[in-house]
């Protein structure tokens, strides 16, 4: 017999001699007694007087009621020892079960029907080898897939093991091995006789599998002496087996989709599409490329030969709603479909572009309207800065609207994007605090949209406002004359706001720049444009799933939080620093990151995609043997069996009973 | 069960409360009940005024006694003329003389009488009590009323007329209660004290840790005629009690735990059954009047049936 309590045994029998001296003592010490008044106590003595004939099975009916609590007590103290009749194996082992969970995994190959995913299969196998775990190995399941998240603690309950496999389902990622076989190996560190079992397809990249070291290298054998090499998974001294999962091999699948737009051109864009054969026979399909509803390229019949990659590019095609979706059609006959089509379907996004309308508010400056010109799509309309004071409806349905040295009492309606130059007064969109004279611009952010490629450095200007922007309301310094903000940006929930301090020249104006004389004045503008309209020519928007990225948030200050909506409605949160937020996609499709300030107000919103876009993980061709550090891995032995039979529930049951036993006989005036 | 067991704890003190409340005890309607009884004295005992009682003593009564033969100086109104017709002697009618009866209603005080569901024993005693005193002053018998516990507490003297009944009533009310129940002494005592003999109604439980016997005895040594009313309550007799208990007396503070079984109850009822015939077969074995009541029968039922059909009052 063996006893696999928590407890150490000597503490153990401590703690059973307290709990049995408590017993005994509350045996002696006498019960304080109800007290009842009799009228003649005299015929209770008499009583009594025959009664005490029987004195000593009185005593011994009150020794047999000690007996009976220091039996309970002895058997729940000898239950939570947790003794096992029969020895238990040294051969016990510690398991940690590696689930793969990632996207190949969905492959429909689990039967030759195609209506079983590897998953399924690989968690039959999982459940097969928790039920033959012997009484004393232990086991944790882990899920792998981009990440290795565990699902359980090591234990030898067999059900509740099964429960957490069957609750596993795969993600659209690629699995990341090294990372779950060091977690695996630091989970069973100091555990006996460990052991690692891989149930997979085996697709991983070649690099993973080589990122393991068996054994302690010899002195002077490494890259130098005393150095190591932290990517390495170290697995010394542990088993790992594995349990391939998979039959079929045919997939054609698209490891990249991307879209562009032309920088020369932004009303056109132009697509870049992958597409690979990892069969072994000859494939065809059927492609699709769509805008949002709009068809692209209905029905390109695609051939592929065995392992066949071909590259494909959509140019010039006409501006969208900006949601791509290239999808790959199954055709009838020999080659004409897979059973993997997570891949199948890939997902892109183009930022919307659209014919801005611009209000520019203007005493006819030829500079602002020149410049503005310059912008391909642009569809201008012009108003006085009376007129509009008179008719401040004139703003409604523009997308942009330019104050040229005039400050409305009144912001027009979101969600029109505003540009204003030398806002004064109390209406001014971002807080002027004073005026500057012979400003130089000193310090320019350079990372913000509008000021790519600009030099202001050597721009002349008379004076300038100097605003005081404030971060919480999402406003931001842009250019600054030593310490003096003279541009600012400020993000309104949707709608943005560029505020320049200095005014353009124009007739009756008493200031004077050469800014529109410079390359930079239609530059500065056409930036702006692009970056109301969301154009930003080297923001992605389409990544990987598995892999963590940093999204730039335009605009956001002082959130430290972004809200991820994926594809299936569930929402996540993301931290944000320094304006970049992490992206994580499990999932393909299309994501949401919305970064709000503290008050709640939306300060920036971003849509993504996310694809598989991984070649390894299309290639499903399963591996029935698999090296792991030139070690090639073998299927798991039999665990053996050891015929333990755990006794502390019929411990407690017999404890049950007694006290059972006991509340009868003292209820029956027996024991008392 | 344990519900009951924690009422009986509280009982002692609630019923020492309620015994000393005796406001309600005599009503109207209680004396109304007892007007038309009277009481049958077994002996015939001397007294010193007419009454409706016989005695031994010849006189001026209605009823014959006996003839004696005339001597000089008899009243010749007495002389039976018939038998001197046939006999050629005289002979003096002798008539028995009707004198009053002395009743002394000897009622327990002690602490164990305050116990007793509907009604303390108390209580129950002082009822039966003051409706034998009212039957005796409507008969123009002399009632006296004596308290005793471990002593004999104050003394009603004896009274003659129903309208005395009032101060019976008085007295009963004020009566000081209490004490340990000793019966030799305080029979003792009255003995002592009351050189008339006459009827000598006892009411108590009789529990006394000397024993009734010689109590009893020294009423009969000295002539009374003891009538014996034992009055319990049904809860003494059978009590519902379980469990660890510390049982205390009521009188001698004596304390004793007990674990109550059901069969030890069981043992109890039958030692207090025992107890009680003891006393029955004693007062049987003197010819003594004996009588048991416990305080659930209703006081008329006593009164109206059980003393007649016994053959007390008629």
């Amino acid at each position: 017999m063996s006893f696999l309590g928590p407890l150490p045994l000597t503490l153990f029998a401590y703690i059973a001699a307290g709990a049995a001296v408590l017993a005994i003592g509350a045996y002696i010490i006498k019960m304080r007694r109800r007290r009842f008044e009799v009228p003649f106590s005299q015929l209770w003595k008499r009583v009594l007087e025959q009664k005490d004939a029987n004195a000593l099975w009185k005593q011994l009916r009150r020794l047999m009621s000690l007996l009976f609590i220091l039996l309970i007590l002895g058997l729940v103290m000898f239950a939570a020892l947790d003794p096992t009749l029969g020895a238990v194996s040294r051969k016990a082992r510690s398991v940690v079960i590696l689930v793969d969970a990632s996207a190949s995994m969905k492959a429909m190959d689990g039967d030759k029907a195609g209506k079983q995913a590897r998953l399924d299969v690989a968690k039959d196998r999982a459940k097969a080898l928790v039920d033959s775990m012997g009484g004393g190995d232990l086991a944790m399941v882990m899920k792998v897939d981009g990440q290795a998240t565990p699902m359980s603690r090591f234990s030898s309950d067999g059900p509740m093991l099964d429960k957490i496999v069957d609750n596993i389902v795969a993600s659209d990622t690629p699995a990341d091995l090294p990372r779950a076989l060091g977690a695996a190996a630091d989970a069973l560190r100091d555990r006996p006789n460990p052991l690692i079992v891989l149930v997979s397809d085996g697709a991983f990249p070649e690099a993973q599998l080589g990122m393991v070291k068996w054994g302690a290298e010899k002195a002077g054998t490494g890259s130098g002496s005393g150095s190591k090499d932290l990517a390495t998974i170290d697995l010394t001294g542990i088993d790992v087996r594995y349990l391939p999962v998979g039959m079929r091999s045919d997939n054609v699948g698209i490891t990249a989709f991307n879209v562009r737009r032309y920088i020369a051109n932004k009303a056109s864009y132009e697509v870049f599409i992958e597409i690979q054969n990892f069969g072994t026979e000859p494939a065809h399909r059927t492609l699709t490329l769509s805008n949002g509803d709009t068809p692209i390229s209905a029905g390109t019949k695609i051939d592929l030969a065995p392992g066949e990659r071909i590259r494909k590019i959509y140019e010039k095609l006409p501006a969208g709603d900006g949601q791509l979706r290239a999808a790959l059609r199954p055709v009838d006959g020999a080659g004409g479909s897979d059973p993997f089509a997570l891949d199948d379907t890939a997902f892109a996004l183009l930022p919307a572009r659209k014919k801005q309308k611009v209000l520019m508010v203007t005493e006819d400056n030829l500079f602002l309207e020149g410049a503005v010109l310059v912008f391909d799509d642009v569809e201008q309309f012009k108003a006085k800065p009376a007129e509009y004071a008179a008719k401040p409806s004139l703003a409604d349905g523009m997308d942009v609207v330019i104050f040229d040295d005039y400050t409305p009492d009144a912001l027009p309606p979101a969600p029109a994007n505003l540009l204003f130059f030398h806002p004064t007064g109390p209406h001014s969109p971002i807080a002027v605090h004073g005026e500057t004279r012979d400003p130089h611009i000193t310090e320019v952010d350079v990372g913000h949209p509008t000021m790519r490629w600009l030099t202001l450095s050597d721009i002349y200007m008379d004076k300038s406002g100097v605003f005081a922007p404030d971060a919480k309301l999402g406003e931001s310094t842009i250019a600054t004359s030593v310490t003096d903000p003279i541009i600012a940006a400020k993000r309104d929930g949707k709608r943005k706001i560029l505020a320049v301090g200095f005014s353009l020249p124009s007739d009756g104006r008493d200031s004077a720049t050469d800014l529109p004389l410079r390359v930079a004045f239609p530059m500065f503008i056409v930036n702006t444009l692009d970056w109301f309209a969301g154009d930003q020519a080297d923001l992605l928007t389409t990544y990987a799933t598995g892999k963590r990225e940093r999204i730039p948030l335009d605009g956001v200050v002082g959130a430290t939080e972004a809200e991820v909506k994926g594809p299936d409605g569930s929402i996540t949160h993301t931290p944000v620093i320094d304006g970049l937020a992490t992206f994580y996609g499990s999932r393909v499709g299309y994501y949401d990151v919305v970064a709000k300030g503290p008050d709640g107000h939306v300060m920036s919103q971003i849509q993504l995609a996310a694809n598989l876009a991984s070649a390894t993980e299309s290639d499903i061709a399963p591996s029935a043997v698999l090296s792991l550090g030139g070690k090639k891995l073998e299927k798991p032995e039999a665990f053996a069996i050891t015929h333990s039979q755990k006794l502390w529930i019929y411990l407690v049951l017999l404890a049950g009973a007694l006290i059972l036993l006991e509340w009868i006989t003292y209820h029956r005036r027996i024991t008392v | 069960m344990v519900a009951t067991a924690k009422a009986a704890t509280r009982a002692p003190k609630a019923s020492a409360n309620r015994a000393a409340d005796r406001s309600a005890l005599f009503d109207e309607r209680f004396l109304k009940t007892l007007e038309h009884l009277h009481m049958v004295a077994r002996k015939v005992f001397a007294g010193n005024l007419r009454a409706e009682r016989r005695t031994r003593k010849v006189g001026s009564g209605i009823e014959f006694a006996d003839h004696r033969t005339y001597a000089r100086g008899d009243d010749f109104r007495y002389i039976d003329w018939n038998l001197y017709g046939r006999l050629d002697k005289l002979l003096l009618r002798l008539f028995e003389e009707e004198e009053d009866l002395h009743i002394y209603i000897l009622i327990d005080v002690s602490d164990s009488m305050a116990i007793g569901q509907p009604l303390p024993k108390l209580h129950y005693a002082m009822q039966v009590g003051a409706a034998l005193t009212y039957v005796g002053l409507a008969n123009l018998d002399r009632v006296a009323i004596i308290p005793f516990s471990d002593r004999l507490i104050g003394r009603m003297p004896p009274s003659r007329g129903k309208n005395r009944i009032f101060r019976v009533f008085d007295f009963l009310r004020n009566v000081e209660l209490g004490g340990k129940t000793e019966l030799a002494e305080c029979m003792k005592q009255f003995v002592a004290q009351n050189k008339r003999r006459g009827l000598a109604v006892v009411i108590s439980d009789f529990y006394d840790p000397e024993g009734f016997e010689q109590g009893i005895n020294t009423l009969r040594y000295h002539k009374f005629e003891p009538f014996v009313l034992q009055v319990y309550d049904q809860r003494e007799a059978a009590p519902k009690l379980a469990g660890d208990l510390a049982l205390v007396d009521c009188e001698t503070g004596d304390t004793r735990e007990v674990t109550v079984s059901k069969s030890l109850l069981e043992a109890y009822e039958a030692e207090h059954e025992k107890y009680c015939k003891e006393l029955e077969a004693y007062c049987t074995k003197y010819a003594m009047p004996f009588f048991r009541t416990h305080t659930s029968i209703p006081f008329d039922e006593l009164v109206l049936k059980i003393f007649r059909s016994g053959g007390f009052l008629r």
